[in-house]
């Protein structure tokens, strides 16, 4: 863990973890992770929340309240999120499913 | 392989969990695969020393005892017996008070949920690096299924996690009690190859041949086409206890038209696992990914996620994403559409030979 920023360094997610190879195929890391915050930002603004890529490190969880998290990595979102917000978060619930369904 | 090249050399030992109920022959089929020559380097790991001997080098016992993490779920526990087991392993063998070994074969009591020792493997920090989970084997007793599966919900876990299930025991079991059993272990997980221990009775000297039991072949078996007959009423055998007491669990088997996007995949699924894992009991996937030409393997069970592997290529014809989920209490038409939507890809049915 970094001491300045609370930031873990040690592992990486799983979900990262098939993107080295995916970058041979020419997309950039950088590209990778804007790529999944434009995404996870598809789902978070249902709830009102926002992520933003920070540093090529870790990234920025807020609320519309201002409130502000560092994760480590998009998957664990979730349950920062969901104590940011105080209720779940839940990819089954069919008004989220609409939202994205429409939204294409 | 978690960020690393594809390319490089792998010195992780790959590892067998063998799981079952008790009675369910996990013993009698680690005895008859130790006989192979080829098994000689193989340390082996059990719980309790039973009444079958395992007349090998190197059998080594792990106590049972979970350390609880905090604010931990039950899946997400180090077992710390096997935690110290397996480094203890490591440590003899440097010192050379045991064999050199390229191979551990772990048989858990027949109690025993999976999960913490898959997390054990997997997120240990000494044990990840050195050993690697190659797949799990779940005995199921044809004779005793119904009453061990319908009464214990580890049972059912087991089933869940298996890579292949060994039905047992189907040589003194009634025949149509038998194919029920086939078919309702082929409903509850349609991702794992069913093998009938009857094949092994007849080779000479009873062993089993390592390639049948261990080596791995995902989605080998796979085919497009419609769903798997299921057995209908009249004249056929009904496991009415395993049927109700597993009527909460259901699996689905799903094709993704379109390459898919790795990255919405890993939202997808981490949002989902977060609010679901418990009642996830696995997912087990082979993933076109948008830009790569070879397949990707994914593999859940409950919170625990394997780092994902990548395969040289693809072992059928169909190059679809196909995923197989097996989940308890959770709306699959939901599953399905929620998917559909984070990913942007068009879902259809495919099925197990």
């Amino acid at each position: 863990m970094c001491g300045l920023c609370g930031v873990f360094l040690t592992e990486t997610h799983w979900s990262d973890a098939a993107i080295t190879a995916a970058d041979q195929g020419g997309r950039t890391r950088r590209h990778e992770r804007l790529h999944g915050v434009a995404l996870a930002n598809r789902v978070l603004k249902h709830y009102g929340l926002k992520v933003c890529e920070w540093q090529g490190s870790a990234y920025l969880l807020s609320s519309q309240t201002g409130q502000t998290s560092v994760v480590p990595s998009i998957a664990a979102v979730w349950p920062v999120a969901e104590r940011l917000r105080k209720r779940a978060l839940d990819p089954l619930d069919e008004s989220l499913i609409e939202v994205l369904e429409r939204s294409g | 392989m978690s960020g690393g090249p594809t390319s490089a050399v792998d010195h992780t030992i790959p590892v067998t969990v063998l799981t079952g109920f008790l009675g369910s022959g996990k013993t009698t089929l680690l005895q008859r695969l130790l006989r192979s020559p080829r098994m000689v380097r193989t340390a082996v790991l059990i719980n309790e020393f039973g009444e079958i001997g395992l007349d090998h080098l190197l059998v080594e016992r792990a106590d049972e005892s979970v350390v609880l993490l905090q604010s931990g779920c039950i899946c997400c526990s180090i077992r710390d017996d096997l935690k110290s087991a397996l480094r203890g392993l490591l440590r003899r063998r440097d010192r050379g008070e045991i064999p050199e070994f390229d191979r551990v074969a772990i048989e858990t009591t027949g109690l025993a949920d999976p999960a913490p020792i898959l997390y054990t493997l997997l997120t240990e920090p000494v044990v990840r690096h050195r050993f690697k989970l190659e797949s799990v084997i779940t005995t199921v007793d044809a004779v005793n299924a119904e009453l061990h599966l319908s009464r214990n919900p580890e049972g059912i876990k087991q089933v869940a996690a298996a890579d292949r299930i060994v039905v047992t025991k189907t040589d003194i079991a009634d025949r149509e009690q038998s194919a029920a059993l086939r078919e309702t272990l082929g409903r509850l997980n349609p991702s794992a190859e069913l093998l009938d221990a009857a094949q092994w009775v007849d080779s000479p000297d009873g062993s089993i041949d390592p390639d049948w039991l261990l080596s791995p072949r995902p989605f080998a078996s796979s085919r497009t086409g419609p769903s798997r007959p299921r057995v209908e009423a009249g004249g056929h055998v009904h496991l009415e206890a395993l049927r109700r007491h597993s009527a909460a669990v259901a699996s689905s088997s799903l094709a993704l038209e379109e390459p898919l996007d790795w990255t919405a995949f890993g939202i997808w699924l981490s949002m989902l696992l977060n609010r679901h894992g418990d009642n996830v009991l696995r997912v087990k996937g082979i993933l076109r990914v948008s830009g790569m030409s070879t397949p990707v393997l994914v593999n859940a069970v409950q919170h625990i996620v394997h780092p994902p592997q990548h395969m040289e290529r693809w072992p059928t014809d169909d190059h679809r994403s196909r995923i197989v989920f097996i989940t308890r209490g959770v709306d699959h038409a939901l599953l399905r559409r929620s998917l559909a939507a984070f990913s942007r890809s068009t879902i259809s049915d495919f099925s197990y030979a």
